[in-house]
């Protein structure tokens, strides 16, 4: 109670202050997103805000690839889920297209023109179902058309033929092979906006590159807007146009993929860089970090969430959650940028 | 004298289906030496074989993996082992966990849910050292948990009130508290966040530091051997296309496959395009004739279908298999 009313002293400053207007010119508004799960029963009963206060906006026009990073327990894949629809906000809104996605939720006109594809490949799709009553499936659901010419269409753009998928099971087809055909899948509808959670975290290093460069293709030759939901930090930077980096269900800093990569401001961001591997022999790791306490611990947390590992916390750090601050072109959610 | 010596070790699944046989040809034909107090990494994609390696050579043999050939041979200073030559599991068993120790991959599944985590200690030191006093065992635990940071409290607790990277910290602390000479490490960082992960190989460089063991590190991200290891070995569909100083195979690739790895990297601050190659890693049980790597190999003639190359010496010690790098 405490926190919220010192929220409301301090001007809030959103990332996009939205009016029904502007909403129109937009793809996709994610506005205040909020999502709280509880916890254990009765006495015990604790709840945790998996998604807290989450704002960003994709343009109608421009289409991009916007990543959400951050480590598990982000709330990064509870973000796709409601946008998908999948669950049901606490408090905030998500509009597509200026209306409201839990009005839109189950209409046809929605599933067509946002599509997702998931993380596990082999999971996606019935072991026991051939590949390809999947594409037909969604073609005569979705597209309205069964003459099979779509699923032709759409397979060509993942690099796929017919031929290759017909008549075979899952667990006949390699890992790479089956998440282009679940890309395809979700190609079928024609849709402005593809949801991927995690797309190749499952998928060998040799073909990871691959996926990677069809979503590029995807953004620039069909105009798809793409939300790319990862913890690589390595592809997010070679593949997107902006990011938002995720701390415990907030964003902690958000801004164009090289300026939030190359100067990360969020001490946590830069934590992040600093833990990316390099293949690089000759650039080793060689100072000592700090690691992260339990999990629920760091969510209850009153004040900034990364305040106890953070190196240069201060003292309002523990005692009032910060603001998204503005710093130039991006927005870090830090008092060290009030 | 190499600590472990591996020779032409042939390790393949053999299971029986609709009265037809099937060779997974996991380990085939693979030679390698490591040296005492050196990282030596293996890296491959899923389903190259490098588990099995680790397996069959920890002489973790459970049908339906059988070896067929080879020697691995571990010479402990004051001790000279054949452990495949070891009939009786009882007496790999006394060997595992004392003077060879593994770290597992996923320690969701390693530590068992119902029991706190300080029976898991207590279990593990009963069986090589025998039955000892309380505050003996608590001592020697609570020493080693300080030189790793970690805290005695949770030795009280159940796996699943820890986080996935304590939980990997603590099967290290397991696995090298009888202070072993070799420890296997299969993927102790997959499946962790980028900080846990950093976390996790600054305690294994601090335990190879204090403890003076030798490691061997199989994982498939190139960036973590590039970070941990001395040297590394590449492995495709069951065979090392590639050996070298990690520097080396950094700087100076030869084995395509290599080349094609590490062009596929991206990298922070580098937007270049990358490329992976086309195809996908063989199926074990249908291996392609010749090079395993042929139907991928941008430069693959016909020789390279037809035999099989060798592991090289190119120069001191850098091995590659191929052709085109002088192989016969």
């Amino acid at each position: 109670m405490k926190a919220d009313s010192k929220n409301t002293q301090i001007k809030q400053r959103r990332p996009e202050e939205v009016g029904v207007k502007e909403a129109s010119s937009k793809l996709l508004v994610v506005d205040d997103l909020t999502k709280v799960y509880t916890k254990g029963q009765g006495l015990a009963k604790s709840k945790i805000a998996a998604v807290n206060k989450v704002t960003f906006s994709l343009e109608r026009d421009k289409p991009e690839i916007f990543t959400l990073a951050g480590e598990s327990g982000s709330g990064k894949s509870t973000v796709a889920k409601l946008i998908l629809g999948f669950e049901v906000p606490t408090s905030g809104s998500i509009r597509y297209k200026g209306k409201e996605i839990a009005k839109l939720n189950g209409e046809k006109e929605f599933m067509k023109e946002v599509q997702p594809v998931f993380q596990n490949p082999f999971e996606t799709f019935n072991p026991l179902k051939k590949i390809h009553t999947y594409l037909y499936e969604t073609e005569k659901n979705l597209a309205e058309a069964d003459q099979g010419q779509l699923v032709e269409e759409s397979l060509a753009l993942v690099g796929l033929s017919l031929a290759e998928i017909k008549d075979k099971y899952p667990s006949e087809m390699s890992g790479g092979q089956l998440q282009r055909t679940s890309i395809a899948r979700a190609l079928i509808t024609n849709p402005s906006l593809l949801i991927t959670d995690e797309p190749v975290s499952m998928i060998d290093a040799s073909l990871r590159m691959s996926i990677i460069n069809l979503f590029k293709r995807l953004k620039e030759e069909q105009r798809v807007s793409i939300i790319y939901i990862t913890h690589d930090l390595a592809t997010a930077y070679y593949v997107s146009d902006r990011i938002a980096i995720m701390l415990r269900g907030e964003v902690v800093e958000m801004g164009s993929v090289e300026e939030v990569l190359d100067n990360p401001l969020h001490p946590y961001t830069q934590l992040l860089k600093a833990s990316i591997p390099v293949p690089n022999p000759a650039d080793k790791w060689e100072s000592e970090i700090a690691l992260s306490d339990l999990e629920t611990k760091e969510y209850l947390r009153i004040g900034c969430k990364f305040s106890g590992r953070c190196p240069r916390v201060k003292a309002i750090c523990r005692e009032c959650e910060p603001e998204n601050y503005q710093v130039e072109e991006r927005y870090v959610r830090c008092h060290l940028y009030r | 004298m190499p600590i472990l010596e591996v020779k032409e070790l042939k390790a393949y699944y053999i299971t029986e289906k609709y009265g037809r046989l099937y060779r997974v040809k996991a380990v085939d034909g693979v030679s390698f030496q490591v040296n005492k107090d050196e990282i030596y990494g293996i890296a491959g994609e899923s389903g190259c074989g490098k588990s099995t390696l680790l397996k069959a050579v920890s002489g973790l043999l459970k049908p339906p993996l059988q070896v067929l050939e080879g020697e691995v041979i571990y010479n402990f200073g004051d001790d000279v082992l054949n452990i495949l030559s070891l009939k009786d599991d009882k007496q790999r068993r006394q060997v595992r966990g004392a003077r060879i120790s593994h770290i597992p991959q996923g320690s969701m599944s390693v530590l068992n849910p119902v029991r706190r985590i300080k029976k898991a200690f207590q279990d593990l030191i009963r069986a090589h050292l025998g039955s000892m006093e309380r505050s003996r065992f608590e001592e020697m635990v609570k020493k080693h948990l300080d030189a790793l940071g970690l805290d005695w409290s949770i030795m009280q607790a159940f796996p699943h009130q820890l986080s996935g990277g304590m939980r990997q910290r603590l099967t290290i602390a397991l696995a090298t508290i009888l202070k072993p000479d070799i420890i296997f490490a299969d993927e102790p960082t997959t499946a962790l966040d980028v900080v846990v992960q950093r976390g996790v190989v600054q305690l294994i460089k601090k335990i190879k530091k204090e403890q003076q063991n030798t490691l061997i590190m199989v994982t498939h991200d190139l960036a973590i051997h590039a970070n941990l290891c001395d040297r590394l070995a590449i492995m495709y569909a069951g065979k090392i296309v590639e050996e070298a100083d990690v520097d080396v195979i950094f700087n100076q690739p030869q084995h395509p496959y290599t080349l094609m790895l590490l062009k596929s990297l991206p990298k922070l601050g580098d937007k270049s395009i990358r490329v992976s190659a086309p195809g996908a890693p063989p199926s074990l049980i249908h291996t392609p004739s010749g090079c395993r790597f042929h139907p991928r190999c941008p430069e693959a003639t016909a020789h390279c279908r037809r035999e099989n190359p060798e592991l090289l010496e190119l120069e001191k010690g850098h091995r590659v298999a191929c052709f085109l790098k002088g192989g016969c």
